[in-house]
């Protein structure tokens, strides 16, 4: 209790930082509870300057250590005034300062490394992109990336998908030297072709949105994938077109698309994996 | 760092070793004095070497302990039951499935003696109350329409037209209100 | 410090007893109590349902994760071809499927090729769909029985076709006839 308010008085003077000695000795015992920390504080400091906004966050949690325990779904409460504006934010809370069991893979936080890809609230995002709705009624659910195999509560394995990358071959072929011997140059049209298809980062949010790839994901190279065999097929340094177009040339690797276009709308850096396929489409077609 | 690990692992060595000048006492000492604190890590997990494949196999075993996340049940509803592709699949299923069907009894009724000519049917059809007959009609009007439209849609997807975000969402509401309402003229007013 | 004061939390943490013993630590006004019984709450979360369309195997990986997945033989005629014939037969059929609604109904040749194109287009999208949910890598015989069950239908159902094309009024007017019936 003592840590708990301590860190209340913390809060006063404008800061949620923890404190690692004092809750190394009073908090720790209380630990598995410490959801609580929000929700009782509040009660205790509820005429201070602001209300609390506490909101529910329902997280998947599964241990390997118990593998015949089926998965769960936990439920932690944080004052959101306390917690910063996006998923990550609270996730990172969650494991500092309520249960430091709770596993999630993060790194950036500003959405360019793609650890933290999850399926927040039944769309998959990465958590460091997504703001927490301020409506505190509705309860947020955090799943792992859905129809893939879970290393542990958040955590995906996600080799069959980093397989798949190094199928299609993602870096420049080509057997004829630059007229100049210098680098490889390109028009700025041919440049132009390759805006909104570099900047994946293969968080593989789209992948595992797509129901052609939760049924198929052995053969089926999924949005992600093919988003970037796209990449290369549109390069004109690319001199390995024709192969690559056969690679994908069979009824499960790109055919498998059936334009569901989830992809597309669950994209967290907003590209369009739907039309690089759709266009992949197109150039096969004739 | 470096320079710290090494002084770590030599003293590690040297304690490990029975000697006189540096026994676990002497070390436990400066524990508690706390100016070695730093440099003698105590592990309480015991370590063990593994070959590649040992490593592999290890992590073979947990695979097939891992259960598979959620996806149907937990994603967005949205965009998994309203959304056209699955209602295009549906449909036509449907009406591939219907065709089959009726086909297949077609071709049989002359040695089952049932009657499935069209004058027969549409006497049968002409019989039924007129709401029956609408409900009937509904059924079967709303899916044909879905399918066409969306179907119309798909060929549009395929020449790679119609793919931002917004006109994605917006499109397949405009269907299913689309689809429903001309699903009712044809089958009421036609 | 900070490693092994996280360690030494863990271990603590893991020692401890469970429920009982901390909420009555710290469970001391009623509000407090409330929120115990709305936080701790873990509901049982199920992973595999009968209703589902193709239950996951437990995973298996070949290989490791630096050997590429394998890319399967080029086969235009499952692949590129099939996908734009798929799609002319697509579009040949929206203007057949308009036109009677413009001109009441279609003389016996397009008619019979509409018929046509429609048991083409049914047969494959009734391959797509057993391609999508009956993977050979996982059921090999069962989507061999299923697609040449489905190829002794598409004939049987085009002999019906045939037989209700040559000695019945045609597709489209017998449609229309129900219709209106």
């Amino acid at each position: 209790m003592a840590a708990l308010r301590s860190s209340s008085a913390a809060r006063l003077f404008g800061s949620a930082a923890s404190r690692p000695a004092f809750r190394l000795a009073v908090a720790a015992p209380v630990r598995g509870f410490a959801q609580l920390a929000d929700a009782a504080q509040e009660s205790q400091t509820a005429s201070g300057d602001q209300k609390a906004r506490i909101k529910t966050f329902q997280v998947y949690r599964w241990n390997p250590d118990t593998p015949t325990e089926k998965p769960t779904m936990q439920s932690y409460s944080l004052d959101l005034n306390k917690t910063g504006p996006m998923v990550l934010d609270a996730l990172i809370r969650i494991k500092n300062e309520l249960d430091p069991t709770l596993t999630f893979r993060r790194s950036c936080r500003e959405g360019i490394c793609g650890s933290c890809a999850m399926n927040i609230n039944g769309t998959n995002t990465l958590a460091c992109l997504c703001r927490i709705p301020t409506e505190v009624n509705a309860e947020m659910k955090i799943y792992p990336l859905p129809h893939t195999y879970v290393v542990k509560d958040l955590v995906p394995d996600l080799t069959q998908f980093y397989k798949q990358y190094k199928s299609i071959k993602p870096y420049l072929q080509r057997d004829t030297p630059s007229p100049d011997g210098k680098e490889y140059r390109q028009s700025k049209a041919d440049r132009r072709k390759l805006d909104g298809l570099y900047e994946c980062i293969l968080c593989a949010c789209c992948s595992t949105s797509c129901p052609s790839y939760w049924w198929n994901s052995e053969e089926y190279l999924g949005p992600a994938m093919l988003l970037q065999s796209y990449r290369w097929l549109a390069d004109s340094r690319d001199e390995r077109t024709a192969e690559r177009k056969d690679a994908l040339n069979n009824s499960m690797s790109l055919y498998r698309c059936h334009t569901i276009l989830n992809c597309t709308r669950t994209c967290p850096k907003g590209l369009n994996p739907g039309l690089a396929i759709a266009q992949i489409k197109k150039e096969m077609a004739f | 760092m470096i320079a710290q690990r090494v002084g770590t692992t030599a003293l590690r060595r040297v304690a490990a070793k029975p000697n006189a000048f540096f026994t676990a006492d002497v070390a436990r000492m400066g524990f508690l004095a706390g100016s070695l604190h730093k440099a003698t890590q105590t592990r309480l997990v015991a370590t063990q070497k593994l070959t590649p494949a040992d490593a592999h196999d290890i992590l073979n075993k947990q695979r097939l302990q891992r259960p598979v996340s959620p996806h149907l049940d937990v994603y967005d509803k949205q965009q998994t039951w309203f959304s056209g592709s699955v209602w295009h699949r549906f449909t036509g299923m449907g009406f591939s499935g219907g065709l089959y069907v009726f086909a297949t009894a077609y071709l049989a009724a002359p040695l089952l003696g049932w009657h499935l000519e069209s004058a027969s049917i549409a006497a049968a059809v002409g019989a039924l109350p007129l709401a029956v007959k609408g409900g009937l009609k509904f059924i079967v009007a709303w899916p044909f329409v879905y399918h066409c439209v969306n179907g119309v849609r798909h060929l549009c997807f395929d020449m790679a037209v119609g793919f931002k975000r917004k006109t994605i969402v917006q499109m397949s509401w405009y269907i299913w209100g689309a689809s429903l309402v001309s699903g009712l003229y044809l089958a009421f007013f036609l | 410090m900070a490693s092994i004061a996280r360690s030494a939390l863990l271990r603590q943490a893991a020692s401890v007893p469970k429920l009982p013993a901390a909420t009555h630590a710290i469970a001391r006004s009623s509000a407090l109590r409330q929120s115990i019984a709305n936080t701790v709450r873990a509901s049982a979360f199920h992973t595999t349902s009968r209703r589902n369309l193709l239950p996951p195997l437990p995973q298996h990986v070949d290989g490791t994760v630096n050997d590429a997945a394998p890319i399967p033989e080029t086969s235009p005629a499952h692949g590129s071809y099939h996908w734009t014939f798929d799609r002319l037969v697509s579009a040949g059929l929206v203007p057949l499927t308009l036109a009677p609604f413009a001109a009441g109904s279609l003389n016996p040749t397009m008619d019979a090729v509409l018929c046509g194109l429609i048991l083409i287009h049914s047969h494959t999208g009734f391959q797509n769909i057993i391609i999508d949910y009956l993977p050979t890598r996982r059921v090999p015989r069962t989507r061999k029985a299923v697609m040449w069950g489905l190829n002794v239908a598409t004939v049987i159902v085009g002999l019906a076709l045939y037989e209700f094309e040559t000695t019945d009024v045609g597709v489209t007017e017998a449609i229309k006839r129900v219709w209106t019936a």
